[in-house]
Formats: structure tokens, C-alpha cells, sequence
């Protein structure tokens, strides 16, 4: 109940504040596989307390511009720059250490570890040096990240395996913020969830926004990415095709954007 | 019923481990007219089993990571002729040879878990060539010949702590030995309370943690009188004290520290593992040199016992872990087990040989019957596994979990009237 009080708060809140350099941003980047150019010139920018939704048909480049987002893939050309001064990502380390956090599609839990087993893997504490590992100090810290998530486990010793889809995917989304990031880049959250489950997720994006991230959310479901972003990116083919404010513009809009109806784009084989 | 769940269940899953054995244990104390558990019969089911045991300790790390390790009966031989020839031609003190042999181990060990770690050979073609390389090695260094070792190899394989001190009409090593291991159940169970409490949960019912020390305290006074009460000079053997103090090491290493987690976290999704920056060769590498260098010690456990090396020693050691390992409720698939369940598999065949040999039943039906176990065992954790039910006693308790207030339902969540995040769950206070 408290939530929805917050959920209108945010609704009306939420929106970035203009002026400042962007948080992230893509200047005219340009991938290619091979032949194949899967991002030409595409732009995109990402401030704190927004949330930006990529949307674009298979094979728009979605991903590739998240994998470059998240030091996956390196661009062939073009800029990424964050608080404006440009930098190379060269890897998903170094997109960490540049407090980029990424929550790719096929979650990376270990079903057989617990949840706060899963939130700290490969980043375990210690109580000091000597000591062996701080379990009590990671679920503490774990129960407080859920809470502020208002993540619903059973536990934080419940292993993963009897986690719904759900929270599993708030787990792997909290994991990602024990390395306090300020870019979150998600692909995919939504996907093979039920209507609740998304309902729960999208929630948790609505509180990411709240605790200042700017979040990339990647997704076919427009309502959801409606109700949850501020503004939607369209690619197509490799190219921005338009960008829509999520709460004003139509669903046919953005739908005639990604299928290419609003804007005569040449086909990609045409272009080969 | 829940209560009933928290005492066998409760986390501590070997619980009801345990007690299966101490079943199995009684069922043939009737069945033989009382020959099990006598002083000498249960020094000797240590004594014959400690190496397998020891083995099966490694075996179960190796197999949470996902591996299999199918040298360890090689290994184990060969290191056993090595500290032999070494300690009768080359002179070197017992002591020394035994530090050889482990760093033979270790140098094994090295060599296999880099073809399985650096190289991605599965263990289970890294280790079977191991298997006939080191059986061959064994052979070829011993030139097939028995090899006797020295008295204090011996006692480290079929020995027994001095006497010493007051008469208490026990032997007073195995004496301060049961007490210092009730005094440990007891200090575990309040320490379980404490952290449970510290997390804003709510420990089990303090009667069932009481129940809980008590029988196990039991167990340990029995076991203590029982292997104290031998004829004067024997005693807890010394390969059980060995083996007591690896089943403490390695618990403790499995799920109290990182490298334990990260084996755990390998087995369980090698590819999250690795996204989340586990070094997956490393510990690779740790779990089957850890391996070999266990193998080493139960190789000399075992040259102690038989009084020399052998040419056929150690064969089929490798498959009598395994099984051990997998009736102590590892998975397969890799991630899943424990190092006490691991032991406890493995004293359950170690009764299950013991108590159908006093029986009289021969070694074909005896090798029968240990087959059924082993696929029972198993069959009964993939049976588990697929209704997502974590145990027996799990199973033995389906009503109660349907009695206990759901998860907060999915309605509820959003509407953000179901957000207990934690606290106040009856599952935290486990451990």
C-alpha cells in the first residue's frame, strides 16, 4: 500500500532534470560483424534518475549496443562518454569499474547457492584480513539490499532453485548493485515472466530510478516499457529511428518506428 | 510436525543422516546377536574403511565442482611404493617419507589439475588416463614387488593412542576425545542460535535444539565408551583421529570460506561463476590437486595397515569413494553435497560390509546388496531433485510444509502488502 503511494510520487518525479552532461552517453557508434553492420551511428544518452528504453525489431542492435554499453564488445568507431568526458570500456571489468553494472538475459545465479550466497559471489566479504569469509556479514548486508529493494525472499538462505522467475530476477538485478554502479543496463528483464512477476520487476526499476541509476532497460513489451521508462529509443537496422517521450506519445507511433512505416529506411540488404 | 521437521531437518540435513546410519547400525547389532558393536569390531570398521573415507573427503569437493576423479586407487598406490622404497633404500626417517609422499601428491595433483583447470581435459579423461598411468608407475617403481614399511607407518594406519594418565577404565586419549567433540556439538548448536538471532530471526525452538544436543551428545558418549572399553592398549584408532581431523578441516573449508564457495558456485553454473569473477581455473586446479594429495595420505594410511606397498593396492579405491560420496547426497550434476554427508556415505557401506560379513553373507551377495544401496540412494535424490523436495525427511514431512503460511502470494506482492523481505521466516533461523 505503501508502494503505490511512491508509484504515483515517482510517476510524477521521476522525470530527469535537464542541463549537465549526460550520465552515459553513445555519440555516433558504429559496430560491424564482418560485413554486417549492426550499429551505424547510433546515439544514446542516459542521464541519472532516467530510465531509457531500447526497443527495435530482432536484430536492430539492441544488444550489440548494450554489450558496448557493458564492455562486451568494443565499437569500431564513435564515442562513449560518461559525465561527458569520453572513455574506452575495454572490458566488462572495466565497465565496473566505471560503475556500469549489467544484468544480461541468461541470469548468472548459481541455482544451487543461496541468495546472499549469489548476491556476493565473487565479491565475498571478510570480517579482516585473516578471516575466512563473513557470512553472517553478507546476509545482514544481503536482507538490508532486498529490503531497500523491497525484494520478496523467503530468505536470504533460500536457495535460488525455489526462487520464482521473478526474484530470481530481482536477486540477479540486486547483485549487481553491491558494486554501487550508476548505470544499470538490463536485456531483457521481462522475458518469460508471468504478468505478476514483470509487475514485480518493473517495480524494482521504478525504485533503481528512485535511488538515482540511470537504467537502460531492453524490451519487446512496449506496455511495459511504457509504463516503466521515460523515454523509448527506437533502432532499426542499426540506426536510431526515432525517440518517443513514454508518456505522451502513442503505442502506434513507436510501433510504426520500430517496423520502419514513419521513416523510409533503406533495408539492410540493400545496403550490402 | 514443524518442530518434528526443524530436529531431523533444519539445515543440518546430515541429521538425518545420521540417524539412517545409527538404523543401520542397530538393525544389524540384532541381526548378528550383538557382534557389531563391540570395542574390537568398531575399531576395526575404522581402521579398514579410514582410507576410503579420507578419499572419499577429496572426492566430494571434486565432484560439487562437477569433475570426477577416477586415480585416486592409482594414485594412492603409487605414492604408497614411493614412501616405501624411499623409507627402506634410501634411509630417510617415517617422517620424512610421509612428507614426500604427500608432495609426490601434490606434484600428481598439479599435473592433473592442469590438464583439467589450464587445458579442459574433463577430469573424467585427465583422471582415467591418471588411473593407468599411476597404476603402471606403481608397478614399474616397485617392479611388482611387496615393499614392508616401518612401526610408525603402522600405527598411523592400524594403531592406537598410548595410554596415559589416571585409570578411568577407559582409554583416556578416546576419553578427552568424546568430550572435546560434545563439547563442539554443543558450542555449534549455540552458535547457530546466536547468528540466527543476529539476523533478526527467531532460532528454532530452544527444545529442539536441546533434543539435538542430547542425542547427538548420546551418540559421541556410546561411541566414546565403545571404542575406550577395547582391551587395555587400544583405543579411538589413530587413522579415525587423522580422519576426524581432515572431516573438521574440510568441513569448515567447504562452507566457510571463499575457495569452499567458489566450489560450490562452479558446480553449480560454471558460466554465472565465471560472469561473477570466480576464477574458475583456479579452483579447478584446487579441487584435483586437493584431490591427489588426499589420495597420497590414504595411500599411506593404507601401506600402515597392510604393514607394506603392494602392487594391487588401491584398486577400485576410486569407485568405493564415489559411492560413498553419492549415498551422501552429492549430485551428479555437480554443486550439491556435503563433507559429513560424504563421510557418513561412507560408513553406511562400511557398516553395510561389516554387518552382513559378521552375518555370514558372502562377498557375491554382499557386492549385490551394496550395488542396490547405491542406486537406491541415488535414485532417491533424483527423485528429489525432480519434485524439488530437498530430502527424505523433506518427503516424510509433505503435509506439514502444506500447513505452514504460504510464501506471500504473488497478489499480495503487488500490492506491496506481501514485502517481508526477510525476518520473521522460520527458514532464516536455520543455518
Amino acid at each position: 500500500m505503501a508502494l503505490d503511494v511512491e508509484w504515483t510520487t515517482t510517476q510524477q518525479q521521476g522525470r530527469p532534470s535537464p542541463g549537465g552532461p549526460p550520465l552515459l552517453a553513445l555519440r555516433k557508434v558504429t559496430k560491424r560483424f564482418g560485413a554486417v553492420e549492426a550499429l551505424t551511428d547510433a546515439d544514446l544518452t542516459v542521464h541519472a534518475h532516467e530510465v531509457v528504453a531500447l526497443v527495435g525489431d530482432n536484430g536492430a542492435g539492441k544488444s550489440t549496443l548494450a554489450k558496448i554499453i557493458s564492455g562486451v564488445l568494443q565499437p569500431d568507431s564513435g564515442t562513449v562518454e560518461i559525465d561527458g568526458d569520453p572513455v574506452s570500456i575495454p572490458n566488462p571489468a572495466g565497465a565496473h569499474a566505471l560503475g556500469i553494472s549489467t544484468v544480461f538475459q541468461d541470469l548468472a545465479l548459481c541455482e544451487n547457492l543461496s541468495v546472499a550466497a549469489n548476491i556476493f559471489l565473487g565479491r565475498e566479504l571478510r570480517a579482516s584480513k585473516r578471516s575466512p569469509m563473513d557470512i553472517d556479514g553478507m546476509e545482514l548486508a544481503s536482507a538490508q539490499i532486498l529490503r531497500d529493494l523491497t525484494i520478496t525472499v523467503p530468505s536470504v538462505r533460500t536457495p535460488v532453485r525455489e526462487l520464482s522467475g521473478g526474484q530470481r530476477q530481482a536477486v540477479a538485478i540486486a547483485r549487481t548493485l553491491t558494486t554501487r554502479p550508476r548505470i544499470l543496463v538490463l536485456d531483457e528483464p521481462t522475458a518469460a515472466l508471468s504478468v505478476v512477476q514483470t509487475a514485480e520487476v518493473l517495480m524494482l526499476v521504478e525504485r533503481l530510478r528512485e535511488m538515482g541509476l540511470g537504467v537502460v532497460i531492453i524490451s519487446h513489451n512496449l506496455a511495459d516499457l511504457r509504463a516503466v521508462s521515460d523515454r523509448i529509443e527506437v533502432l532499426r537496422h542499426g540506426r536510431n529511428n526515432g525517440s518517443f517521450d513514454a508518456a505522451t506519445s502513442a503505442p502506434e507511433e513507436i510501433i510504426g518506428a520500430i517496423a520502419g512505416a514513419t521513416r523510409a529506411v533503406r533495408p539492410a540488404w540493400a545496403t550490402r | 510436525m514443524t518442530s518434528l521437521k526443524q530436529l531431523f531437518g533444519g539445515g543440518a540435513r546430515q541429521f538425518g543422516m545420521v540417524f539412517a546410519l545409527i538404523a543401520l547400525v542397530i538393525i544389524f547389532q540384532i541381526a548378528t546377536g550383538g557382534k557389531v558393536l563391540t570395542p574390537t569390531n568398531a575399531q576395526n570398521i575404522i581402521n579398514g574403511n579410514s582410507y576410503v573415507l579420507i578419499l572419499a573427503i577429496g572426492m566430494v569437493l571434486v565432484i560439487i565442482a562437477g569433475h570426477i576423479d577416477l586415480s585416486v586407487g592409482s594414485v594412492a598406490a603409487v605414492v604408497g611404493i614411493i614412501v616405501a622404497l624411499a623409507i627402506r633404500d634410501w634411509g630417510i626417517p617415517w617422517w620424512a617419507g610421509i612428507l614426500l609422499g604427500l608432495a609426490v601428491g601434490a606434484v600428481i595433483g598439479a599435473w592433473q589439475g592442469f590438464w583439467v583447470a589450464y587445458v579442459g581435459i574433463p577430469g573424467f579423461i585427465t583422471t582415467l588416463a591418471g588411473m593407468m598411468f599411476f597404476r603402471g608407475a606403481n608397478q614399474y617403481i616397485g617392479k611388482s614387488n611387496t615393499v614392508p614399511v616401518p612401526e610408525e607407518i603402522q600405527t598411523l594406519g592400524a594403531g592406537y593412542l598410548p595410554e596415559w594418565g589416571p585409570n578411568t577404565g577407559l582409554n583416556n586419549w578416546t576419553l578427552l576425545l568424546g568430550i572435546l567433540a560434545i563439547a563442539g556439538v554443543v558450542y555449534g548448536e549455540l552458535r547457530k542460535r546466536r547468528s540466527a538471532r543476529r539476523l533478526g530471526g527467531t532460532p528454532v525452538p530452544l527444545w529442539v535444539s536441546i533434543t539435538r544436543m542430547v542425542a547427538l551428545g548420546a551418540v559421541i558418549a556410546y561411541a566414546t565408551v565403545l571404542f575406550g572399553s577395547g582391551r587395555v592398549g587400544t583405543s579411538f584408532p589413530v587413522s579415525g583421529v587423522i580422519l576426524g581431523v581432515l572431516v573438521l578441516l574440510y568441513g569448515f573449508v567447504s562452507s566457510r570460506t571463499i575457495t569452499g564457495r567458489h566450489v560450490y558456485a562452479v558446480g553449480g553454473n560454471k558460466v554465472a561463476a565465471a560472469l561473477s569473477g570466480v576464477n574458475i581455473r583456479r579452483t579447478n586446479f584446487f579441487v584435483m590437486m586437493n584431490m591427489s594429495v588426499l589420495a597420497a595420505l590414504a595411500g599411506i594410511v593404507f601401506i600402515g595397515r597392510s604393514t607394506a606397498s603392494g602392487p594391487f593396492d588401491g584398486t577400485n579405491w576410486e569407485l568405493d569413494a564415489i559411492a560413498a560420496v553419492f549415498i551422501g547426497g552429492a549430485a551428479v550434476s555437480g554443486g550439491v553435497g556435503t563433507v559429513v554427508g560424504s563421510l557418513i556415505g561412507g560408513l553406511v557401506m562400511a557398516v553395510l560390509n561389516n554387518g552382513l560379513q559378521l552375518m555370514g553373507v558372502g562377498s557375491d551377495s554382499t557386492q549385490m546388496i551394496k550395488g542396490l544401496v547405491l542406486l537406491a540412494a541415488v535414485a532417491f535424490d533424483v527423485y528429489n531433485k525432480v519434485q524439488g523436495r530437498p530430502s527424505i525427511v523433506g518427503l516424510l514431512m509433505k503435509g506439514a510444509r502444506r500447513g505452514r503460511p504460504a510464501d506471500p502470494g504473488p497478489d499480495d506482492s503487488t500490492a506491496g502488502t506481501g514485502a517481508v523481505p526477510v525476518s520473521q521466516n522460520e527458514t532464516l533461523a536455520r543455518s
